[in-house]
């Protein structure tokens, strides 16, 4: 349970933030709610939150358009298919996320 | 304890965030800053566009005089309406970098010799190389002339300095989430842009059009082979007919022709390793028929300029309209107005006017200091430019170009050290202060002839065809440039740069220029073959003119009545391969068919009946072209293999040779024990090529040579960014009238039908109006263009017209 509610509030939190703030704001939230909502997970609290958001808003973006810009530069990052670039960004951002999300919590006693 | 586990924490955190953050060169390749890139909501998902979206409704842009309206119609062309100039071409500006801000600066880049700071030094230095040539062809020296040559007209000064005005006006919206692609990837973002910039794009085309030569090629041929072979070999007019204007005895001025010029043959071959030289494969048809061939009764015009085929698109096609213009067409990124379009009353397009715009003069240094060098008698100062090159990933490199009365020594000793220190100063006509941009302003509002004639006076180079026909019923070409007056094979070789008589000490009065009105014949054309015929007064050489597609085109026109636009599509995409038509039987005549293996067997035959037509499915015209492209090294060979710089005749005079002189000592091949012939060379050349198309079904699985498989026509990214090219299959090639080879073809196919009722245009280019590769636009006309469709373009009168038909309207206010 505690899990989830930090889970929750990471992905809401990181979404708010996003939202006026560079990339790295994701950090910023998962810091915080892993400080004030410390649980037994909190890397995998940080790490899913973030995931989950990425994946969420990219696939979003890709499904919305005709356009096959994601394959392009799943290419470009040589990465053969696009499959393999969700993978990477969702570890990307679930790794930031779920540093600082422990982080957070590791400052509280 | 745990204060230590936060800190490492603390720590790895910060360290992956900054790794992140930044870009990184991994064993030579480049990283993008991945999480800033890969962020879905700043990095370059926000450049995925989703379907169908539309473009802000309202932008306030305080600069603006008065408001403006902006209709874009479904193809994403934006029909502009201004209540003055300024906001005109300040809109134009703004929605120009809007959809093609990387591209337009890019190409500045690429032209100031910068690219090496975007993109580093490249494999072996070849980005910093080519940064260094571009600034020792004098390429900023000249965009620095132009823009101080631009302050004399009141006009077009302002038009620049709107339209710069609002280029920044966007890039000082900009945020990370919203900048172009290539920017996240390549990490950078835009510097502000400048009148400067703009010159740099207009001198970026002429050095594709108009910087080639052949001064030390033919130097070189003069020595080794004497006069009559490179009369032979390279004669300045070849025995094609057709020229763009034929008025045989009609040149009603005579001249006094200047004394020839006494030649400066140096003691040693030259081998330098060339810049500039002009790809054959550049280069444009336009043509006009007059109404009496219509079947509307009213004049058509058609181009479709040759150029490079990237992606972003070269072309950008806008309608511009406020009181006093009406235009519309094919503008190019980073320059105000149409460049090639109609207006209410006339249309116009252009092609390449081929003539030897160039010198190469040699110089006489004191001594190896170089600080002196002889010119009239004395010895006269050279001037040390350093240029600065920010090489990122490196510290800066300098490099110190020497200037002369003459121009940039391009090549010496500090540059490709293995250029036996060729030290010539370049001659560049581009290098000239001209106001370019002023004829484009007048001709955009040109109402007839004599308004677009006197527009024509203000161009000075890239030398060009310029076609025209009017509403009123009129057909016209001018060819129009500053042009030397040269006397009898000036140009030809490298001169004696210790004389300031041997340059250009004259210019051919623009009246004298080679123009045509309302021919006998019912139409005008150009596709850039020999401009003139036999009696024109001035002497007139280039590094080579075309010798089949005009021949094509005014054959086709000659015949055609009651013409449609849709016959003039048509002809635009004509596949038709004159060249092979004159030159096949005669090679399939030196082939013995009883000699012939399996496989040559079969290409014998498919050669047979192939109907000379290069259109995707055909194998004859892979077998052809394969055949073509063994046959010409071979018989040049000697060319090749030279460590002198030499360059190979003409396609033309290459096939007259083969038939007339088939035993000429260039046939036989180097390092073969036979003499080779004519028949021979053929022979041999016919081999290779069924070895080079076995080769090539072999790595397809065995799939049949079909042209359009063979050729493999690639829209290459503007950056060389691979994933970002796309591949087409699609027939034409340089010689046909759909002159579309592998990496070249018709940037823009235009047909304009200049009704009194109202101007009609068809057009289309392989791309699309965005510059985003991930908007649906980016290439959204890419296949129309390959199956020769086309869009009929929405040319309107009054905005109301234009919100009919309007995809949306953004409206841009001035502040309240």
């Amino acid at each position: 349970m505690k899990f989830l509610i930090q889970f929750v509030a990471i992905l809401f939190s990181a979404h708010l933030l996003a939202l006026f703030m560079p990339w790295y704001s994701i950090a910023i939230a998962a810091f915080i709610m892993g400080f004030l909502l410390k649980s037994n997970t909190n890397f995998l609290a940080g790490f899913s939150a973030i995931a989950t958001l990425w994946i969420f808003n990219a696939l979003l973006i890709d499904a919305g358009s005709s356009s096959d810009l994601s394959e392009r530069v799943a290419n470009l990052l040589m990465v053969k298919y696009e499959i393999v670039l969700f993978v990477a960004m969702a570890a990307i951002g679930g790794l930031v996320g779920g540093l600082a999300a422990l982080t957070g919590a590791l400052l509280r006693k | 304890m745990h204060v230590f586990k936060f800190i490492i924490s603390f720590c790895v955190t910060l360290a992956l965030i900054y790794f992140l953050d930044n870009r990184w060169v991994i064993k030579g390749n480049p990283i993008p800053p991945l999480g800033k890139f890969m962020d879905p909501f700043n990095g370059f998902w926000r450049n995925i566009e989703p379907s169908n979206a539309k473009g802000p409704e309202l932008l306030t842009l305080p600069q603006l005089q008065d408001n403006v309206t902006v209709s874009f119609d479904s193809l994403m062309v934006p029909h502009v309406f201004a209540n003055n100039d300024l906001d005109l071409y300040y809109a134009q500006g703004y929605i120009t970098a809007k959809y093609r801000l990387w591209q337009m600066e890019f190409q500045t880049h690429a032209a100031a010799g910068r690219v090496s700071e975007i993109i580093g030094a490249g494999r072996n230095d070849a980005l910093l190389n080519y940064d260094r040539g571009q600034r020792r062809l004098g390429m900023v020296y000249a965009a620095k002339r132009s823009v101080a040559a631009l302050s004399e007209n009141q006009e077009s000064l302002i038009m620049i300095e709107k339209y710069t005005e609002g280029i920044n006006s966007y890039i000082k919206s900009l945020t990370y989430k919203t900048l172009p692609f290539e920017y996240k990837l390549l990490d950078y973002t835009p510097e502000p842009w400048t009148t400067l910039k703009s010159a740099l794009l207009l001198k970026y085309m002429a050095q594709t059009l108009n910087i080639g030569d052949k001064d030390m090629e033919m130097t070189n041929a003069l020595k080794l082979y004497g006069p009559q072979i490179v009369d032979l070999l390279y004669p300045d007019r070849e025995d094609v007919g057709s020229p763009i204007v034929d008025n045989n005895g009609g040149w009603k001025f005579k001249i006094n022709l200047p004394d020839s010029l006494p030649m400066a043959v140096p003691q040693e071959l030259i081998a330098v390793k060339r810049l500039s030289e002009h790809d054959p494969n550049i280069g444009s048809n336009n043509w006009a028929v007059s109404g009496n061939k219509t079947a509307s009764g009213s004049p058509i015009l058609c181009g479709d300029p040759h150029l490079n085929l990237n992606l972003p698109s070269l072309w950008y096609i806008i309608q511009l309209n406020a009181p006093g213009v009406n235009t519309m067409g094919a503008s190019l990124p980073g320059t105000p107005s149409i460049v090639i379009g109609c207006n209410d009353s006339i249309a116009w397009s252009l092609t390449n006017a081929q003539r030897d715009l160039v010198d190469w003069c040699k110089i006489t240094y004191q001594d190896g200091s170089r600080s002196k060098y002889l010119l009239d008698n004395q010895w006269i100062d050279t001037q040390k430019v350093v240029e600065i090159f920010n090489v990122r990933d490196r510290d800066p490199f300098a490099d110190t170009v020497l200037y002369t009365y003459w121009g940039p020594v391009t090549y010496d000793r500090n540059y490709m050290p293995d250029n036996n220190h060729s030290e010539y100063a370049f001659r560049w006509i581009s290098h000239d202060p001209s106001s370019d941009a002023t004829a484009f302003y007048k001709i955009n509002r040109a109402l007839n002839y004599k308004d677009f004639n006197d527009a024509l006076d203000y161009f000075a180079a890239p030398a060009q065809n310029f076609v025209y026909a009017s509403t009123s019923g009129d057909i016209a070409m001018r060819i129009q440039g500053k042009y030397p007056i040269r006397r009898p094979l000036e140009g030809k070789f490298v001169i004696d740069g210790t004389k300031k008589g041997n340059g250009w000490n004259a210019f051919i009065p623009n009246e004298q220029n080679i123009q045509e009105k309302n021919p006998a014949r019912g139409f005008v054309s150009s596709a850039n073959q020999y401009p003139v015929d036999a009696t024109y007064p001035y002497y007139i050489t280039a590094t080579s003119f075309e010798a089949y597609r005009n021949r094509r085109i005014n054959h086709q026109l000659a015949d055609m009545n009651q013409i449609t636009p849709r016959d003039m599509m048509t002809l635009q995409n004509d596949n038709f391969n004159l060249k092979a038509d004159e030159s096949l039987p005669y090679l399939l005549q030196q082939l013995d068919s009883t000699t012939l293996n399996p496989e040559e067997k079969r290409a014998y035959s498919a050669l047979k009946e192939w109907d000379r037509i290069n259109d995707k499915d055909s194998e004859g015209a892979s077998y052809y072209e394969a055949w073509w492209e063994n046959l010409m090294p071979m018989v040049w060979d000697e060319m090749e293999n030279s460590k002198a710089i030499l360059k190979r005749p003409t396609a033309f005079t290459t096939i007259k040779l083969l038939k007339e002189r088939p035993t000429l000592s260039f046939f036989d091949i180097q390092g073969t024990l036979e003499i080779e012939t004519a028949r021979e060379v053929i022979r041999k050349a016919f081999s290779l090529s069924v070895e080079d198309i076995e080769e090539w079904s072999a790595d397809h699985n065995g799939a049949p040579a079909y042209w359009g498989d063979y050729k493999d026509s690639y829209m290459q990214h503007l950056a060389r960014i691979e994933p970002l090219g796309i591949h087409v299959r699609a027939g034409g090639n340089a010689n046909a009238v759909n002159a579309h080879s592998k990496l070249k073809g018709p940037s823009w196919r235009m047909v304009v039908s200049l009704e009194k009722t109202g101007v009609k245009m068809w057009g289309v280019y392989p791309g699309g109006q965005s510059g985003n590769a991930g908007s649906e636009y980016y290439a959204n006309m890419l296949d129309p263009w390959v199956n020769g469709e086309y869009f009929q373009m929405q040319f309107f009168q009054y905005p109301e017209d234009a919100l009919k038909h309007t995809f949306f309207t953004t409206q841009l206010n001035k502040q309240k």
